[in-house]
Parts: structure tokens; C-alpha cells; sequence
């Protein structure tokens, strides 16, 4: 790691290895806030405890972040992030919608069990960290509606199901991993996918044609055009 | 400060009946415009001849109306105890005889709430020979019940996600406790049906339908509930009886 910033000479000396520095110390302080929370909840942790769990000064910590709010908000937004990157990368290499939602709600999934401290960050604690926090937690919500959305164009009801089945949607599965990353249970929550893909799919497909979906093998990309 | 006093009756006695006979006064509108002063807030001083448990059971529930309204007022974060004491008109040491902590206090007023929430959905619910139809008249009163109590909704849905891991687990507890309403309708139906609903149908059903309901609430649009009944029967309906029925049910 370290020869990537001795092997060239670095313009303006210290500049480069400074910035990574830094990156590398806001990463490690989000991820000390997100395993404090998981601990304490959002309201009882202090800065002096996310401080202490990334072993870093507390000036380095106000270095880098003016609040806990603040520091909440970028945890937030790196996880919320990561997380719908996966999701459209997962959706985006399949052709048909059903298919879509299965490999998207498969990469979601995935990141919950891979980061369950920083899913539980944004998915439990968002509601209870102030507005912006909220807002973001909202923006985000929107965005897996949205992807939803376009399952009226498959439907052959389309045009008649209800205006905030979307929202009822990512809401159903957001609690359902809520639960579960509440009472600790990550591991369980990889076995949940049929589940989720039919629940998300019976309103569009009928519960058979989901059930298909979500019980079939894993599918492999359709070949992109 | 107009709604200091919508826990008093008109003769400024305390108002008799239940904590969410008391809580459930709009506090928007106390008591019609009429003002008190805040002496008459209080008991009357000296002999006045009550029961000793009365009294202590009156304060308990002033306690909790005060917490309702100093929390709609400057949300559970900026409300302190002299906020809280201020709006029941009582002592801050009548209010450490009854709540060790803001936080307890807090539960109190949210388990008052749910209560009553539990019981004008049961109720609804109950009155209902057919499943979906108990299922539209449970939404329907949990949707009228917040809508006509802006300040309780708030407190149960928003402020009660601020305050604490113990108000937490009530809350989630609080709504997991919808799912055997849906778990009713599995009963009698075909087996082509039971074999698509899965575990966790119901769960997420409840939670998609909370989730519609909070996110209004957080936004200051609880006037948008009622008219959420239709999407929500249709929601929760569809996996029993297929979309054509539910949305049937949903729109009559």
C-alpha cells in the first residue's frame, strides 16, 4: 500500500498520502460509529465512544467530522450508496423485470449480510437521527421505488393497481430485514430472498407466476444486447 | 398557550375517566376555545377531601397528558421534565413520586396510546363477520384514529423512535402485534393459495402498511391517512383473495 505513494514523487509533497490518509480514517471512524449503534442506539452513543472504538484522537475525529450527526449522515450516505450501486449493477444484467427484482433484491440481501452493522445504521437508526437523516433515509426509499415501478409495464394489471403499492412494497421488505438485523439474526436473512421476490412480484404476476420466480435456479444473465 | 388546559373539565376539576379519555382531548382544539386560568388547572388546594389513590392516580395521568402535549410542542428530544410538570400543573417532585425519568414517563404515555389503538382496532375488527371486510374496518379506525389525533400519532410513530431502545422494542413489538389479523385470513381458504402466502407474508404485509402510514406522519401529512384505506385493504388483501377480489373489497 505504501509504495503506491513512495513510488512516484507526489506533487505538492505531503498532498496525496494526506487525502488517503484521511479516506482511510473516515471509513474507519463511520465503521466504529455503525458497531456503536448496533450496541447502544443512535441517541446514548457519544463521541468519546466512537473515538474510542476507532482508536483515533478525538481531534482527528472533529478533523474529519463537525458532529455525530455529521458523522451519522456520511455513514449513511456511504452505506445507502454502496448499497443501491450493488442493486442496479445486480438488476442491470438481466433483461426481463421479474428478473431484475430477483437479482437486485439478491445483491440487497447480500449487502445486509456483508455489513449488517452499517445496514442497521441506515435501515434502524436513520428514523431516529434527526431530519437530514430522515430525508436521506426517504430519497433512498425512493429509489427501490421507483425500480418497482417499472413492474406496471409487465403487469397485466398495470394500469389499475393502487398508486402507493411501491412504497408498500420496499416498505414490507425493509421491515422484514428491520426485524432481523434487530434481533441480531443476519445469517437468516439470505433465506429470506424467495420469500421477499414473491411478496414483491404476487401484486404484478399473481402468486404463481412469482412463485416461479422466486423458486426458480438461479437464473444466469440473459446475454446483454 | 391555549391548549394548557384540555385535561380539565369545565368546573376546573380534573377530567374523570381513563388516561386516554384525557389524552385523546384534541389538543389542538382544547376544549372548544374556552381558557382557563392556570390555577383552576390544578386541584383544588387544601382539603379537598379526595382519596389519596385518586389523587396520585390523577396525577399519574395529567403526567402523561403533559408529556403528550410539552412532546407535540417541541418534540421528545427538546422536551424536558419542567415541560412536562409545567403542562400537568403538578410539582417536579409529584412528578419523581410517580416516573423516575422523562424515558419512563414517555412509556407510560406510549402504552396509553397503543392501548387505545389496540382496542378501537379489535374493536372494529371484531365487528365484522367476514375477514375482509373486519380487516378494511381495522384500517379504517386505525387510520381514523391518528388522523383525529395529529399529536398521539406523532408521538407513537415518530417521537417513540427517538426515545429510547426500551420505547423501541414496544414500538416494534406494537406492530408485530397486527400480524395475526392478517394470519386470519389464511383460515378456509384454498390450498393453491396457502402454498403461495410464505411465513412471512403477513409480517411484511404489516410492514409495508406502517410504513406508508409513518413515512405521512413524519411528514406532517396526517391529514393524507383516510384517504390511504383504499390502497392499504387492496395491499393487504391481494395475496388471500387475488388482486381482482381484494380490489373489489378495497373500493366498496
Amino acid at each position: 500500500m505504501a509504495s503506491r505513494f513512495t513510488a512516484r514523487p507526489v506533487p505538492g509533497g505531503q498532498q496525496l498520502p494526506r487525502e488517503f490518509i484521511a479516506q482511510h480514517q473516515r471509513a474507519r471512524i463511520v465503521a466504529a460509529l455503525a458497531r456503536e449503534i448496533s450496541e447502544k442506539g443512535y441517541r446514548a452513543v457519544t463521541v468519546a465512544d466512537i473515538v474510542k472504538r476507532a482508536g483515533i484522537a478525538r481531534n482527528t475525529f472533529y478533523d474529519n467530522f463537525g458532529s455525530k450527526e455529521d458523522c451519522f449522515l456520511a455513514a449513511q450516505q456511504y452505506a445507502m450508496s454502496t448499497a443501491l450501486e450493488q442493486v442496479v449493477d445486480a438488476a442491470g444484467t438481466f433483461e426481463s423485470w421479474p428478473q431484475r427484482v430477483r437479482a437486485g433484491l439478491t445483491a440487497f440481501l447480500g449487502y445486509v449480510v456483508a455489513e449488517p452493522h452499517l445496514a442497521r445504521t441506515c435501515m434502524v437508526e436513520a428514523l431516529s437521527a434527526g431530519p437530514a437523516a430522515v430525508r436521506y433515509y426517504e430519497e433512498s426509499q425512493q429509489t427501490f421505488v421507483s425500480l418497482f415501478k417499472l413492474g406496471r409495464d409487465v403487469s397485466p394489471h398495470g394500469p389499475e393497481l393502487p398508486e402507493t403499492l411501491e412504497e408498500a412494497i420496499v416498505g414490507g421488505v425493509f421491515w422484514i430485514l428491520y426485524q432481523r438485523l434487530v434481533v441480531s439474526e443476519p445469517d437468516s436473512i439470505e433465506g429470506l430472498l424467495p420469500e421477499l421476490v414473491e411478496f414483491a412480484l404476487t401484486p404484478y404476476l399473481g402468486a404463481e407466476k412469482a412463485r416461479e420466480v422466486a423458486t426458480a435456479p438461479d437464473p444466469s444473465p440473459a446475454p446483454q444486447a | 398557550m391555549a391548549s394548557k388546559n384540555w385535561s380539565v373539565s369545565q368546573d376546573g376539576l380534573p377530567a374523570s375517566g381513563s388516561v386516554s379519555s384525557v389524552l385523546l382531548r384534541d389538543p389542538v382544539n382544547p376544549v372548544e376555545s374556552q381558557e382557563f386560568p392556570p390555577e383552576l388547572a390544578r386541584l383544588p388546594p387544601g382539603r379537598h377531601g379526595l382519596p389519596r389513590e385518586f389523587v396520585a392516580h390523577n396525577q399519574r395521568e395529567r403526567l402523561i397528558a403533559g408529556l403528550a402535549e410539552a412532546v407535540a410542542e417541541n418534540g421528545y428530544a427538546g422536551t424536558t421534565i419542567a415541560d412536562i410538570t409545567r403542562h400537568a400543573a403538578v410539582s417536579r417532585r409529584t412528578f419523581y413520586e410517580h416516573f423516575s425519568s422523562k424515558d419512563e414517563c414517555f412509556v407510560a404515555a406510549y402504552d396509553t396510546v397503543m392501548n387505545e389503538l389496540r382496542e378501537r382496532v379489535g374493536d372494529a375488527f371484531e365487528q365484522e363477520e367476514e375477514w375482509p371486510q373486519a380487516v378494511r374496518a381495522g384500517i379504517a379506525a386505525m387510520l381514523e384514529f391518528l388522523t383525529t389525533e395529529p399529536h398521539l400519532a406523532r408521538l407513537s410513530m415518530v417521537e417513540a423512535l427517538v426515545a429510547g431502545p426500551v420505547v423501541i422494542e414496544r414500538y416494534d413489538a406494537a406492530i408485530q402485534s397486527l400480524v395475526p389479523f392478517f394470519q386470519a385470513g389464511r383460515e378456509g381458504r384454498p390450498k393453491k393459495v396457502l402454498a403461495a402466502l410464505s411465513p412471512t407474508t403477513e409480517e411484511a404485509l404489516v410492514g409495508g402498511m406502517v410504513s406508508l402510514i409513518s413515512r405521512r406522519i413524519f411528514a406532517d401529512r396526517t391529514e393524507e391517512l383516510e384517504a390511504l384505506l383504499p390502497d392499504l385493504v387492496e395491499f393487504t388483501l391481494t395475496p388471500y383473495l387475488g388482486s381482482t377480489e381484494a380490489a373489489k373489497v378495497a373500493r366498496s
